[in-house]
């Protein structure tokens, strides 16, 4: 708890918060450390990742590529989450149990700044990899693509590009 | 695959495809179907797609200062350093040999992030590429034992910038360079969240 403090007092001295923000978090940590959760009271030390929730995507149209990665990626339709605008495409474990999904939406009337990086692509993995497969369904989609064994680069229908891999090619101590 | 053909032809009629185009997508999405696998050729078949992906293998995140990204995300999330070279450094998430939340096929590696330099040479497999019309605006990231309070005050706590509610079950946050950032429980899933 004491780090913690401290953690925190550095952080309003240096400006990165205020009094206010200070105070209200203090309060809070002791809430927790009443409340007999010791040990997540502790130091903060960051998140145990699980895995990726989503993946926002916005594009001028979300239905084309909703039916794209639908039909390309073998993601779901997630039901009764397409309301017109926007759709929840599933892939991975359940939904609940460490699932992720693409939100593939139209753009919003108040989009956000724009930051000062970005996420250039995105590679998903493919189990049971079959090259001739993988190459034979990229190329009956007519997208263009670029092809290595066990690692192809696909456009899709709004030329984001998409990779596709196999654990051999991408992993992260290859 | 009925589907799939009917698309092809309508883009056909249309003329967004030449004859000989609609021909070899046919003729591949049928060899694809009725390849020598009985079994893949009835999954694929029944299911149309002939390609499932299992799991969110990297994102590549492009920036102006890696080492400053990937500090960031190995604080706030816990995540080691690998890999690191000139213009990328990789964070895997998770330990080597380690398998994916709920995932038990041995062929798919753990997710993890390569926070790259936004001023790389460029890869020449990507020269003369189109612009993209679509954009990641923001990632969620699923954590263990989320409580949206809690989350708040350790990062609130930890220096993280403009922390904000997105409902009940998790928060948003901007990265060191402005990048939206989500963070949730397993509670928010493809069926109720997004």
């Amino acid at each position: 708890m004491d780090r913690f403090i401290a953690d925190l007092v550095k952080n309003y001295e240096s400006g990165a918060i205020d009094r206010r923000e200070f105070c209200k978090t203090v309060a809070l940590a002791a809430t927790v450390y009443a409340a007999g959760d010791a040990a997540k009271a502790q130091a903060p030390r960051g998140f145990k990742m699980i895995g990726i929730n989503h993946i926002s995507y916005t594009c001028p149209d979300y239905a084309k590529v909703r039916d794209w990665y639908v039909s390309v990626l073998g993601m779901e339709k997630a039901p009764g989450r397409d309301d017109g605008q926007r759709a929840n495409l599933m892939f991975g474990p359940e939904p609940g149990k460490g699932g992720s999904f693409v939100v593939a939406r139209n753009p919003p009337a108040n989009p956000r700044p724009a930051a000062r990086a970005f996420v250039d692509h995105i590679c998903y993995t493919i189990p049971n990899w079959d090259d001739a497969r993988v190459e034979a369904a990229l190329k009956a989609t007519g997208r263009p693509f670029t092809s290595r064994p066990g690692n192809k680069n696909v456009l899709d229908p709004f030329n984001y590009p998409v990779q596709l891999a196999n654990i051999e090619e991408e992993n992260p101590w290859k | 695959m009925e589907g799939f053909i009917a698309t092809k032809l309508d883009e056909f009629d249309r003329g967004k495809i030449s004859r000989r185009r609609l021909i070899e997508a046919l003729t591949l999405a049928a060899t694809t179907v009725y390849a020598t696998d009985a079994a893949k050729a009835q999954a694929a078949g029944s299911a149309g797609p002939a390609l499932k992906v299992a799991l969110v293998n990297h994102i590549s995140y492009s920036c102006p200062n890696f080492r400053q990204a990937g500090d960031w995300y190995s604080k706030v999330f816990n995540l080691d350093q690998v890999g690191l070279k000139d213009t990328e450094v990789t964070l895997p998430f998770g330990k080597m040999g380690e398998q994916p939340y709920n995932v038990t096929a041995k062929d798919v590696p753990l997710t993890f992030i390569i926070a790259r330099a936004i001023d790389r040479p460029v890869n020449p497999r990507n020269v003369g590429r189109p612009k993209p019309e679509a954009v990641i605006d923001h990632i969620g990231y699923t954590v263990a034992d989320f409580n949206r309070e809690r989350a708040k005050a350790e990062l609130t706590a930890m220096g993280v910038k403009n922390v904000r509610e997105a409902g009940m079950q998790s928060l948003h946050m901007d990265d060191p360079f402005g990048y939206d950032v989500q963070i949730s429980g397993l509670e928010v899933n493809a069926l109720r969240g997004g």
